[in-house]
């Protein structure tokens, strides 16, 4: 016995001799599994100007691509006050140690150079730490009177280098423009850049319009107008301000429109004998065709990117839930189950996740959801927030926030879909139900 | 004589001496216990044990909310709630400031919140049996998000690792003084902070913050035909380093090559297998938290969130990684592009906090030359 006791532990300790060995063996692992999240810092000096008519050109496109970064919060810029390093050719060697010092870890050089109406904007990203350019170096040409377009683009470039997502700048936000006191609201459609830049009205505010929705080529907005007195479709031109309504048959009201990604199909609400619920019609052709048939309301319908799938919003369970069917109708099946009201669904860009608005205890909030319900994330908190719509790379919402009181206004802010970096969108005038364009071409 | 005999013997001997002489040994006295009683009387007994008796319970409870007939107990003078920390709030102070971009939309000031209270002036005292509970404060948000929590610094304070407090010259001093600006490190939280959840109070619980699950050990790869590694490496999108692929060492002009490089005194000979004792578990976490401060994962993308890549690198002996060595030696999770930002983000985290070099043993300096680190940002991802 004894000796079977002693050749177990002779056993035990040559193989407890040879794990170690084996661990000893090869490279030091280590896990790490705990960072930190914090805006990541660069630096964009002034881009160089080539010529001399580019010198007010090469410093206003280097604070807009500045101003983009930050913007998302997930950039930090390193102020020129700070810089050891001047950038005075944009062929010049890069002083890496001098960016290492002020811990700019990403840099942004640039120049432009103007012909006649041409400006021509070329930049280079680099890596700083790893003492490498990044592959985003382009050149951009255009008119004079485009420049932020290029600025826009230079950003697009450089975030999509650093972050892995598609950029954002480059697009434009379709909104109702509101004026007046609460009571006398006056609203017309306006269209701007994503930063409230290069604002342009496509209405004039004799009749109330709502619910603008851009075309997945951002050509076409279709809205909803009281011109005739009840509400009905409208689809506008964004290029040639011209506009037609959508029959949906007389005597009908018809609302909430959105279209289809193929851009020939449109889905909307149409509320006839009392009972409201969704159509889809051919844009070309006028037909239209029934998607749902309960006694209750249905509206707000979203489809998913791919089209294979509609989102929508429906009182049908007794409270006003959200629903996903087939988008050539059919079964729906319940997505929210959460406490309080959900409406105005909104389908990412990515096909990941639906935003929405929601309604508990006498707060609205911003909120986002896998597309099966799961993983609920309520984003913002306020007296009244409503209308979410996506940017083309599904990283951000944009959304109405309306304050209390009788001089209540509303305004647009955006925030990131973590929740953060919570800001307001800067417009001349009140604004609400905000629609993003794609990205522009 | 018996033994028994003998025994009987000197043991009556003894106990008649003790009997005889043991007076002259004479021992203390055992102190006496001595308890003061006060007598009392046959009255004052009765008063005693009339009041052991119950006390009477009417039949019905009198009303309870008679404030009127209640003497209000002497309440110290009503403390305010700590109305500094929203009366005077302190700005969550960002490391930089904003950039000052005219005609673009200025970024939302972050609302300010209250600063957190002081812990050393409101840690209660606690008993010995209760387990001592970290306070939780209100989630801040501020910009940066790490694994501990830090405290908005001063508002003339500079951002840095170290805390420092102002050292400024004395007016009139004979003896030259070194300025020093006040340092301390970035307002932090250890959550992401939503306008939804801001202010939230958590409760405190005794229970540990984190739950560490036992690590399974990770598989040892197992030897393959070359073909076969080369299938499977475009569907498990890997990445290799020539120098890690599994190479056809049984052809025998590769045991040639290796004969050669070895009797060259070639990059084995350079590189020799790791020898000595091995690092301490706390030396091999001064190494991961070391990495951890500067693996900044805020500018990834939610793919790339999902990715883990395994990063090799070497060092050298004054612990200085050596930034051409970086490599990536896989990845899953991700796609290519996604295991490329990813990479972008460990690369610079090891190039960062390596730039003074890592703390490590420097006689063991052949256990850490090479090192594979793994960066899994599971815990990181959005919750």
């Amino acid at each position: 016995m004894r000796k079977i006791l002693a050749a177990l532990l002779i056993g035990a300790s040559a193989l407890a001799g040879a794990g170690t060995a084996a661990a000893q063996t090869g490279p030091l692992r280590i896990e790490i599994d705990q960072g930190v999240i914090e805006p990541l810092p660069f630096a964009v000096p002034d881009f160089v100007p080539e010529t001399p008519a580019a010198a007010e050109h090469a410093a206003q496109i280097a604070r807009v691509v500045a101003a983009d970064l930050s913007g998302t919060g997930l950039f930090r810029e390193v102020p020129a006050s700070a810089h050891i390093s001047k950038v005075t050719g944009f062929d010049n060697a890069v002083k890496y140690a001098d960016w290492k010092a002020v811990n700019a870890q990403a840099l942004i050089t640039g120049a432009v150079s103007v012909t006649g109406n041409r400006l021509t904007v070329r930049f280079r990203g680099y890596d700083v730490f790893a003492e490498k350019e990044l592959e985003s170096a382009l050149q951009f040409t255009g008119t004079a009177g485009g420049w932020r377009r290029m600025a826009h683009k230079v950003a697009d470039a450089i975030y999509s280098e650093i972050t892995g997502e598609s950029g954002y700048f480059d697009s434009r936000v379709v909104y109702v423009s509101e004026s007046g006191p609460k009571n006398e609201r006056r609203k017309r459609l306006a269209i701007m850049d994503y930063d409230g830049a290069n604002v342009q009205y496509l209405t004039n505010s004799a009749a109330l319009v709502l619910a603008p929705r851009f075309s997945p080529t951002g050509d076409r907005v279709l809205y909803t107008s009281y011109e005739s007195g009840f509400p009905q479709i409208h689809v506008l031109d964004v290029g040639q301000v011209q506009r037609k309504i959508l029959s949906s048959g007389d005597g009908t009201m018809s609302f909430a429109p959105r279209f289809a990604p193929d851009g020939r199909t449109v889905v909307y609400s149409q509320t006839q004998g009392g009972n409201t619920d969704l159509y889809a019609m051919d844009i070309g052709s006028g037909q239209r065709n029934r998607l749902t048939s309960a006694p209750s309301i249905e509206t707000a319908p979203s489809f998913s990117p791919d089209g294979s799938q509609i989102v929508f919003e429906s009182d049908r369970s007794g409270s006003q839930q959200l629903y996903v069917m087939p988008a050539g109708g059919g079964e729906a099946r319940r997505i929210s189950f959460g406490k309080g009201r959900y409406g105005t669904p909104v389908w990412s860009p990515r096909g990941d996740m639906i935003a929405f608005t929601k309604q508990n205890k006498g707060r609205f909030h911003i909120g986002v959801m896998r597309t099966d319900g799961s993983e609920e994330r309520l984003l913002t908190a306020s007296f009244l927030d409503e209308g979410p719509t996506w940017a083309p790379n599904g990283r951000v919402i944009m959304f109405t926030r309306e304050s209390q009181g009788s001089t209540g206004r509303a305004m647009l802010y955006s925030v990131d879909i973590t929740g953060r970096n919570l800001k307001p969108v800067r417009t001349p005038d009140g604004a609400s139900d905000p629609a993003w364009s794609p990205l522009q071409r | 004589m018996q033994t028994g005999t003998r025994i009987s013997l000197a043991g009556h001997g003894l106990l008649m001496g003790w009997v005889v002489f043991g007076a002259w040994f004479p021992s203390e006295p055992l102190p006496s216990r001595v308890q003061q009683v006060a007598l009392i009387s046959a009255e004052q007994f009765e008063k005693l044990s009339q009041q052991r008796q119950a006390p009477h319970i009417a039949p019905e409870p009198a009303p309870l909310n008679e404030p009127a007939d209640v003497q209000p107990a002497p309440e110290p003078a009503p403390q305010p709630d700590p109305e500094p920390e929203t009366v005077q709030p302190e700005p969550v102070a960002p490391a930089a400031p904003d950039p000052q971009v005219t005609g673009i939309p200025e970024p939302q000031t972050e609302p300010d919140v209250p600063d957190s209270p002081p812990a050393a002036a409101e840690e209660p005292e606690i008993a010995a049996l209760v387990p001592q509970v970290r306070p939780e404060t209100a989630p801040r948000p501020v910009d940066r998000v790490a694994p501990e929590p830090v405290a908005p610094p001063e508002p003339d304070t500079r951002v840095d690792d170290i805390v420092q407090p102002e050292v400024a010259p004395e007016e009139g001093a004979e003896t030259e003084q070194d300025v020093q600006e006040a340092t301390a490190p970035e307002a932090a939280s250890d959550r992401i902070v939503t306008e939804e959840n801001e202010g939230e109070d958590i409760a405190a619980s005794a229970a540990p913050d984190v739950s560490v699950r036992p690590r399974t050990r990770p598989a040892r790869p197992q030897p393959q035909p070359a073909e076969a590694v080369e299938a499977a490496q475009p569907a498990e999108q890997v990445q290799r380093s020539e120098q890690e692929q599994p190479a056809a060492a049984d052809t025998p002009s590769a045991v040639e090559d290796a004969l050669a490089e070895a009797l060259a005194g070639g990059a084995d000979a350079e590189a020799p297998e790791p020898s000595g004792p091995p690092l301490t578990l706390g030396e091999k976490d001064a190494l991961r938290v070391a990495v951890s401060q500067c693996w900044n994962v805020g500018s990834l993308s939610t793919d790339a969130l999902n990715t883990t890549v395994v990063v090799s690198v070497s060092l050298a002996q004054d612990g200085k990684p050596d930034s051409g060595s970086i490599r990536m030696l896989s990845s899953t999770g991700g796609s290519a592009s996604a295991a490329q930002q990813a990479f972008g983000a460990a690369r610079r985290a090891i190039i960062r906090c390596g730039a003074k070099g890592f703390n490590l043993p420097p006689e063991k300096y052949s256990q850490w030359r090479d090192i594979e680190m793994t960066f899994n940002p599971e815990r990181m991802r959005i919750k």
